[in-house]
């Protein structure tokens, strides 16, 4: 069981409140998972945090990337609410039986062989991963429905940008910001710099975006067979 | 003398001008004025009652677009965003977020009065605005209520419940006044209720009817749900009342309840004097997906396939864009407007067939589009001239998943959305294809979308940047940073002689004009 700090019901109460206000609609009534939002009470984040310190930032700063808008509320109430999260885990945590929402169990329905098969050939997953390379380890890095969830799009994998300024030499870093006006990038000295996208030539290497264009190609025997391959990668 | 006598007579002119009725002071905000908007309002969350969004105004052109300026910012000063569509009348807006209630003077942009509503439990995820009718406001509280307010000061002459909270039900919706009826439904479906669409006395708050969605809760083998949660459209020769239904309960176990689950995820057409039901039409049989059919159902006039016809559009969070005739409901034309996978065809009657395989599974299933949907309550926009039905769509997909242990309550799985990006389509009504697609950014726009008949579009993007389009091409003639994410369409009107367009993204309502217009 995770270790959380200790909070009186009445806290626990107020932070329920709070959340139903808040949160509930895309984490669930219970934090069980909602519209859009993740099950807090299987959250890795969640079981590490102490007193609010973890998820309290999160609160704070929300996730963009994610869909999750910053919360301006007070520390009170990020305690409060922090103090709500911690018991519905708890709770959650202490249930016997089959639990509700994904289990790492819920996921062994594929062939691991036919997995193994699709990597090489028809994925063409082999064409940018390695087992032994950069996959080595990573059912050890990730488990269950985070692992699938990596397989299936990387969400964090960052993208490359070259940018040809159309005086001075060419540029490439870490793609920082792009929309249809304006390209940004890091440089290799941790230096932001964006251009008005009509001045220059650029070109993304975007890794994950062979993920996009395996989507209406795979079967979900695809996906499931692919998920005992990687599940062997320890 | 000369002076001082040049000046009373100026201010006695002044004064004339003040004390000339003005047609759209808010006591006479009636059916004919709802019917017809004039140019210097915007008197109802469509705008008018076709759902469009389409302005009639021409002031602000492709060609000037790009010198559009600032006039005014307001400031919330709350961390909620705004979803509201504001209305503008007799020179002031009102709009809401979630518990507040503003009105603002449309030249300065400061705040005449503000109401806020008393500390409540129930969900706070939005507030789409507010109604006018003879002189009154209505709202939507987030627990479900229905309050009159008086326009002068944000003081509330009654309040009415709609739907008890306690049990799980919210509400986010502007209602739609037709007549002496206003008309509101409920959010709700991390609980097993019914959905519905009630008739109330603008004048008692008494309830005049209520069409339900589904049957009680806890008729075996049926389903629940069904909320209606957006403002629906009206056509006053047919003299019917048009929505669309939210999903059908348990959520993402479709075990529980066998078959169609009528009325659940259907566009409906109603009589607005008795809340019979004159015909239904269902974007998404037996959902598994918490696809509703609450987009707006667009009506538009004109010529299908050689045909006057009397049309309702949809782009369907399921994916799917129908052209049906209002007049009985059947299907004209069913086509898709980006990746879905959770189909095995188009039935006889225009209807998607869902594949029983792409139900939610133990080891779950991959899903196009997700849960957000294509595209969602967000405003689309329907051109007459190019005859193009824009909207702001979000490719995607996900991973669903339902199995025993999640039981048969409520939301009753688990869906996680993999990627997604936005994308502004512009779909051909007469074919169903897409004559030109604007890229919008990584993740998904909330901005929506309205047109002007001097042909822009005005929208925004992923990144919170707003964007003015060239409608017959899509091509940007003008963007503005906004700071933040946009989440409501733009509405425009004319303000003393000019066209203003409105804009809202984060916590901020910014006011556009032309410079020319400047003082």
């Amino acid at each position: 069981m995770p270790v959380h700090e200790t909070y009186t019901p009445l806290v626990i109460e107020a932070g329920g409140s709070l959340f139903q206000q808040n949160c509930a609609f895309c984490h669930g009534k219970d934090a069980g998972g909602g519209e859009s939002g993740p099950d807090l009470t299987r959250s890795k984040l969640v079981s590490t945090d102490m007193k609010g310190e973890k998820i309290g930032e999160v609160i704070r700063n929300g996730r963009p990337d994610k869909g999750m808008p910053r919360f301006g509320l007070s520390d009170q109430e990020i305690t409060s609410l922090v103090a709500f999260v911690h018991s519905q885990q708890d709770k959650a945590m202490a249930q016997t039986g089959t639990r509700k929402g994904v289990d790492v169990s819920d996921l062994q329905t594929g062939d691991l062989e036919a997995g193994k098969k699709y990597f090489n050939g028809a994925g063409g997953c082999a064409t940018c991963h390695s087992p032994t390379g950069d996959l080595a380890g990573v059912a050890t890095r990730y488990q269950g429905l985070k692992l699938e969830q990596q397989m299936l799009y990387p969400r964090d994998a960052k993208s490359k940008v070259t940018v040809t300024p159309s005086a001075g030499p060419e540029l490439t870093g870490q793609l920082a910001y792009l929309d249809e006006f304006t390209v940004a990038l890091i440089d290799s000295t941790g230096v932001y710099r964006s251009w008005p996208i009509v001045k220059v030539k650029y070109k993304v290497d975007a890794p994950a975006k062979a993920h996009i264009e395996l989507f209406d190609k795979y079967t979900d025997d695809d996906i499931h067979n692919l998920m005992a391959y990687i599940q062997t990668l320890h | 003398m000369r002076l001082l006598k040049g000046a009373l007579l100026l201010s006695a002119i002044a004064l004339l001008a003040v004390r000339l009725p003005q047609a759209l002071e808010a006591q006479n905000v009636d059916r004919a004025m709802l019917t017809r908007p004039p140019k210097d309002s915007w008197p109802a969350y469509h705008g008018d009652y076709s759902g469009r969004r389409h302005s009639p105004l021409v002031e602000i052109t492709p060609k000037n677009v790009k010198d559009l300026t600032l006039a005014w910012a307001f400031q919330t000063e709350q961390a909620a965003i705004i979803k509201a569509t504001p209305i503008l009348i007799d020179g002031i807006l009102y709009f809401t977020v979630p518990d507040n209630i503003w009105a603002i003077d449309a030249r300065t942009g400061h705040q005449i009065w503000r109401y806020t509503a008393p500390p409540n439990k129930a969900f706070h995820i939005g507030q789409r605005g507010v109604s006018i009718y003879k002189g009154w406001l209505y709202y939507m509280s987030s627990d479900a209520h229905l309050l009159s307010i008086n326009p002068k000061d944000g003081k509330v002459r009654w309040d009415v419940v709609v739907a008890d909270s306690s049990k799980g039900q919210w509400s986010t919706m502007a209602p739609l006044i037709v007549g002496d009826h206003v008309l509101v439904g409920a959010s709700g479906d991390f609980d097993n209720l019914q959905g519905f669409v009630r008739s109330i006395n603008p004048e008692t708050g008494a309830t005049q009817w209520q069409w339900d969605a589904t049957l009680p809760v806890g008729t075996p083998n049926k389903t629940t749900g069904g909320n209606v949660w957006m403002t629906g459209t009206y056509d006053p020769d047919l003299n019917l009342v048009y929505w669309g239904t939210g999903n059908p309960t348990p959520v993402l176990n479709g075990k529980p309840r066998p078959g169609d689950n009528l009325y659940t995820c259907s566009i409906v057409a109603l009589n607005p004097e008795t809340g019979k039901l004159v015909w239904a039409f269902q974007p998404s049989p037996h959902d598994t997906h918490d696809w509703d059919a609450v987009e707006v159902p667009v009506l538009v006039d004109g010529d299908f396939h050689g045909k006057p016809r009397k049309m309702l559009m949809q782009a369907s969070r399921n994916g799917h864009f129908f052209v049906l005739d209002r007049t009985d409901g059947k299907n004209l034309l069913t086509t898709t407007f980006g990746p879905v996978n959770w189909t095995l065809g188009i039935d006889k009657e225009g209807r998607p067939i869902p594949n029983p395989a792409k139900e939610p599974a133990p080891d779950g299933r991959l899903i196009a589009p997700d849960e957000g949907g294509l595209t969602n309550y967000r405003s689309p926009s329907f051109d007459p001239k190019t005859g193009l039905f824009i909207v702001s769509a979000a490719p995607s997909y996900s991973l669903y998943f339902a199995k025993p242990a999640d039981g048969t309550y409520g939301w009753a799985g688990a869906d996680y959305s993999l990627w997604s990006k936005g994308v502004l389509e512009a779909i051909d009504y007469q074919t169903g294809k897409i004559r030109w697609s604007h890229e919008l950014g990584d993740g998904r726009s909330g901005a929506g979308v309205m047109t002007t008949d001097s042909g822009l579009t005005f929208t925004g993007d992923a990144a919170g940047n707003f964007l003015a389009l060239d409608t017959s091409t899509g091509k940007t003639l003008w963007h503005a940073g906004s700071g933040s994410h946009i989440q409501s369409p733009s509405i425009t009107y004319e303000l003393d002689g000019h066209q203003v367009v409105l804009t809202s993204s984060g916590g901020v309502l910014f006011a556009w004009r032309l410079p020319s217009v400047s003082q």
